[in-house]
């Protein structure tokens, strides 16, 4: 399988907050999800991915090449939204579009205006009269219409309404369907990223502290509910984020495969009943001091 | 009785409340005459709404496994044990009907179900 973006070891420090040794490979036609708390470093991160910011240590190559190296050709072979896209408050969106197409080898304007009304983002309107969420569908659509085959995306969900975000999560699908575009994004987990990322990736403190396929991770992540003194005691003590009740306890544990069958008795007998995780609860577990 | 509500489960909160107390009777965890816990002492102690706990007390009073009395509170009501066999003999058969059809694409009789049952019961 194809590396479309390969990170080694990236560092970056800033007065109070720093990347770590950030190190993530990303496959094509994949969407990757970066998850994790508030300054956490995901557009940080995203902007060093995308050439955006350097980096004080480490690497980046996409497509196989450094941005130092390609940059007119990554810049049109990426297609990288912010979290608050800068646009010239007083244009219209129209005249963004004109002001942007010679920018990009690959321009499709026809494209661009279809988006637009997928979206209803009327192409006469100033900049200045968009809404948040209409001006992150707007730097999406300009995104999406210059031959981009991969995006970065960070927070793309944020301020869209319900409607807006389906239309956008099924035009990310729809965007890698052929297996050869790729979409990186940031997300806070409940605003619907998690629902189509293949692969996950945590990041707390400037570091990744977890990277697994969404399945896998949802497979061995699972609420054990119990009554006080079900379960062996090295299950219970290796159980985290325990909440004691009046009627019995719970907890989450990461290691479900394997526990399965010192599990099954206190199952059967009804004394244990077991649970689905979210995304957010694995990723709660991971968060120090969550 | 063992009352853990999950956000994830895939039934309703108040339906996972019912169900957990149902099951609290047929095990003998909870016996007839005993006290349930007020409305607003269940829904303080699972952190839900009374609302959730109130729906799921009436669904339990509707089906007969509880008697609320004005200003004492809810009680199991004296349920004989057949008459909870005869319901979960019911839900069952609901289910077997969706395993034995689902089964039978795979050229699963109902035999092999019934050999499978046994070997369970054996364990």
């Amino acid at each position: 399988m194809d590396t479309v973006l390969e990170a080694t070891d990236l560092t970056k420090h800033y007065e109070d907050f720093s990347l770590r040794g950030v190190s993530l490979a990303i496959r094509a036609g994949s969407i990757s999800g970066i998850f994790g708390p508030n300054a956490a470093g995901k557009s940080t991160l995203l902007r060093v991915l995308a050439g955006q910011a350097p980096a004080h240590q480490g690497s980046v190559q996409v497509f196989g090449s450094a941005y130092a190296d390609a940059e007119q050709d990554l810049k049109n072979r990426i297609g990288y939204v912010p979290q608050e896209p800068v646009f010239y408050p007083d244009k219209t969106v129209q005249w963004l579009a004109r002001f942007a197409a010679p920018y990009f080898a690959r321009w499709d304007g026809a494209g661009f205006y279809k988006l637009l009304d997928e979206f209803k983002v009327n192409p006469l309107k100033k900049v200045k009269h968009l809404s948040g969420g209409q001006k992150t569908l707007l730097s999406i659509a300009m995104a999406l219409s210059h031959g981009a085959e991969l995006l970065i995306l960070d927070e793309p969900t944020a301020g869209l309404d319900v409607v807006h975000r389906r239309a956008l999560l099924d035009r990310l699908r729809a965007f890698v369907a052929g297996g050869d575009r790729t979409v990186l994004a940031a997300s806070h987990i409940t605003d619907g990223l998690d629902e189509i990322a293949e692969e996950i990736w945590f990041l707390d403190d400037g570091r990744v502290v977890a990277h697994e396929d969404k399945d896998d991770l949802l497979a061995r992540w699972k609420w054990v509910h119990f009554k006080d003194g079900a379960l062996p005691k090295a299950i219970e003590e290796g159980l985290v984020r325990v909440k004691r009740l009046p009627f019995g306890s719970s907890g989450l544990t990461g290691d479900f495969l394997n526990l399965r069958g010192a599990l099954a008795g206190p199952l059967a007998s009804g004394d244990v009943r077991l649970d689905n995780a979210t995304l957010e609860d694995v990723l709660l577990s991971f968060i120090k001091g969550a | 009785m063992f009352v853990v509500l999950s956000p994830a489960h895939p039934d309703p909160m108040y339906k996972q409340v019912t169900d957990q107390i149902k099951d609290a009777i047929a095990s003998g965890d909870l016996k007839p005459n005993d006290r349930l816990p007020s409305v607003r002492e269940l829904s303080e102690a699972l952190n839900v709404s009374a609302i959730t706990i109130k729906r799921a007390y009436q669904d339990l009073e509707t089906g007969g496994f509880v008697l609320t009395r004005a200003g004492l509170g809810s009680y199991v009501a004296p349920v004989e044990r057949d008459a909870l066999r005869e319901r979960k003999l019911a839900e069952l058969q609901e289910e077997l009907r969706r395993l034995v059809r689902s089964s039978a694409k795979f050229g699963i009789t109902a035999g092999d179900i019934v050999r499978l049952t046994r070997q369970v019961e054996g364990d």
